[in-house]
């Protein structure tokens, strides 16, 4: 804790931080003051008379709200589709002996670990950076820039709770006779389930949270309208959609919990 | 024939019996339903998936993009891509990479201080007028109040995404390493209050009780009994963030922030796309090292706890 201190300092002073800076300029101060004026008066209309047949304030954030659930869910379920995969491939326990001793378990155990590594390492914004320089803008880049990352964390985490599962109902099916497919399948597997659903959903609390940011590279959830009405000075408009992303998040976060409670008790 | 009977109804019984849980079940159809309206609905086009178009462009970002760019339209070895990587890497790359890792280390300290000064509001077993008692007995509305309100906080810290944070604090402070360390910290202590404040909660109340009946006051207890008990576990939540943070702090210098995000988003609205993978690729590598590094601080903790 001492050392974590000392480091965090260290590095305060190699930034050439001081608390100085934490004192914004003028323009700085007033417009942190207009901004946190509007924290509990958020706009409940368009601060500047839009074009005609724009619909009302409140329905665009409902929407962009919305948009940012269904990128978040389709981006999960491809990542649900990655992390299983992988996280089958890259648990010891999925491969049996023979296999392993054979060298083919291990060379894909590797790849699939390596693949995992890859898909995690790189940030869900900087795969949408990459993706929109290589395919242009469009939904699936949103789609794919949330799967890729959290398949291979949801891979990751299920290897290891695949591994971590309790293993003796698994050891009772191999000693009547089962097979090594049916042992993983109905013996190890059910053990894991749980635990897997359970954090599978948390990171569908995440997956919002970046979908709402990625708002800000053009694709239509909530952040692309933050952006804009920041943009724009419209402040009253910004505290809105926060408030809605607020909503949303604490929703899901309270169904996630009540629902964990039960999934792993 | 009858035995066969007999397990038949068992098992029957057996299906019957099978915990279930209402809400686990609507979770599980609600989450499907969810997914097939997301992939229906019209915002995800299929039509976009038009493959011939997508691929020619992903030739052209592959073959005319993504080569170096002095070395364009000549001969070159991997030697002299290797040195204009190495280039690159030296002149900006490593920089930066420095720099985030800097400004995440100050962002985890600044978060797990002010997490660890809070989060004594936030746990129901410290918070009450008779802490670490078994539960019962009257408690006060000043400790009630103070608990949710602390509790809301942190809830509301971690509902918003750093890069929203930072982009708002970037507009207000100007591009100084400072937006992105607060984001960072803002965001990270709603984290660490919550989980920190569910640690001291799962703290065995019965030493704790001792001391309090002895006449020790609630910060003796939470200083010289709870904080050694729980700090290993703490640091462990804190190890796990700061993976975390060397992510974000990567990404948050794009909005204009001297960190490795801010080359990369500067190549990229140049369109040099060639030196924008090279950049991702060492983010890639950063964020490697870091998970590395911070699995085996957090193996050295357990096994010390």
């Amino acid at each position: 804790m001492l050392a974590l201190l000392c480091l965090g300092a260290l590095c305060a002073w190699w930034l050439d931080l001081t608390p100085s800076g934490l004192i914004p300029r003028e323009g700085g101060v007033r417009l942190a003051g207009q901004f946190f004026a509007r924290a509990f008066t958020p706009a409940w209309d368009y601060e500047t008379t839009p074009p005609d047949g724009t619909p009302p304030l409140v329905l665009k954030a409902l929407e962009g709200a919305r948009r940012t659930v269904v990128f978040a869910a389709a981006g999960m379920s491809l990542a649900l589709v990655f992390g299983v995969v992988l996280g089958f491939l890259g648990s010891s326990a999925w491969w049996p002996q023979r296999v392993r001793s054979s060298g083919v378990g291990p060379m894909v155990w590797i790849i699939a670990r390596s693949i995992m590594v890859a898909m995690r390492s790189v940030h869900e914004l900087l795969w949408a950076v990459l993706f929109l320089a290589a395919f242009g803008l469009n939904s699936f880049t949103a789609v794919v820039a949330i799967a890729l990352p959290y398949g291979g964390t949801l891979a990751k985490i299920f290897s290891e709770m695949i591994d971590e599962a309790p293993r003796d109902s698994a050891v009772a099916l191999r000693q009547l006779g089962a097979s090594g497919t049916q042992t993983f399948l109905l013996g190890l597997l059910p053990r894991a389930l749980p635990d897997m659903w359970a954090y599978a959903f948390y990171r569908f609390e995440c997956a919002i949270r970046s979908s709402a940011v990625l708002g800000f590279f053009g694709f239509e959830t909530l952040g692309y309208s933050i952006k804009q009405s920041f943009e724009n000075l419209q402040y009253g408009e910004v505290w809105l959609y926060l408030w809605t992303l607020f909503g949303l998040v604490v929703m899901v976060e309270l169904w996630a919990a009540s629902a964990r409670k039960r999934f792993v008790a | 024939m009858t035995t066969q009977m007999h397990k038949q109804l068992s098992l029957q019984e057996l299906k019957q019996r099978r915990p279930r849980e209402r809400l686990v079940q609507l979770t599980l159809l609600l989450l499907a339903l969810l997914t097939v309206y997301a992939w229906t609905c019209g915002d995800i086009h299929v039509d976009d998936l038009d493959l011939a178009r997508r691929a020619q462009n992903l030739e052209r970002f592959v073959h005319d993009d993504l080569a170096p760019y002095s070395l364009r339209g000549q001969e070159h070895t991997w030697t002299d891509v290797g040195a204009w990587a190495w280039n690159i890497a030296v002149s900006r790359g490593l920089e930066g990479a420095l720099q985030t890792l800097a400004m995440a280390t100050v962002a985890i300290t600044l978060s797990a201080i002010v997490a660890f000064l809070l989060l004594w509001c936030a746990a129901r077993t410290s918070a009450t007028s008779h802490p670490y008692g078994d539960g019962r007995g009257s408690e006060s509305m000043a400790w009630r109040v103070l608990r949710l309100s602390t509790t809301a906080l942190f809830v509301y810290l971690r509902a918003i995404p750093e890069y929203i944070w930072a982009f708002l604090l970037v507009a207000m402070l100007g591009p100084s390493a400072w937006p992105l360390i607060l984001a960072l910290a803002i965001h990270n202590s709603g984290i660490l209050g919550r989980l920190g404040a569910e640690t001291v909660e799962n703290l065995p109340p019965r030493p704790l009780l001792a001391l309090r009946s002895l006449g020790a006051t609630r910060t003796h207890i939470a200083l010289f009994a709870a904080t050694p008990g729980f700090l290993s576990r703490f640091l462990l939540y804190v190890f796990y963030r700061y993976e975390t943070c060397v992510r974000e702090a990567t990404v948050l210098g794009m909005l204009g922030i001297a960190s490795l995000g801010y080359w990369i988003e500067d190549v990229r609205t140049k369109r040099y796309y060639d030196e924008m993978v090279l950049l991702v690729a060492m983010g890639a590598l950063l964020v490697l090292c870091v998970d590395l590094l911070s699995a085996w601080v957090r193996r050295r903790l357990r096994h010390s706890s």
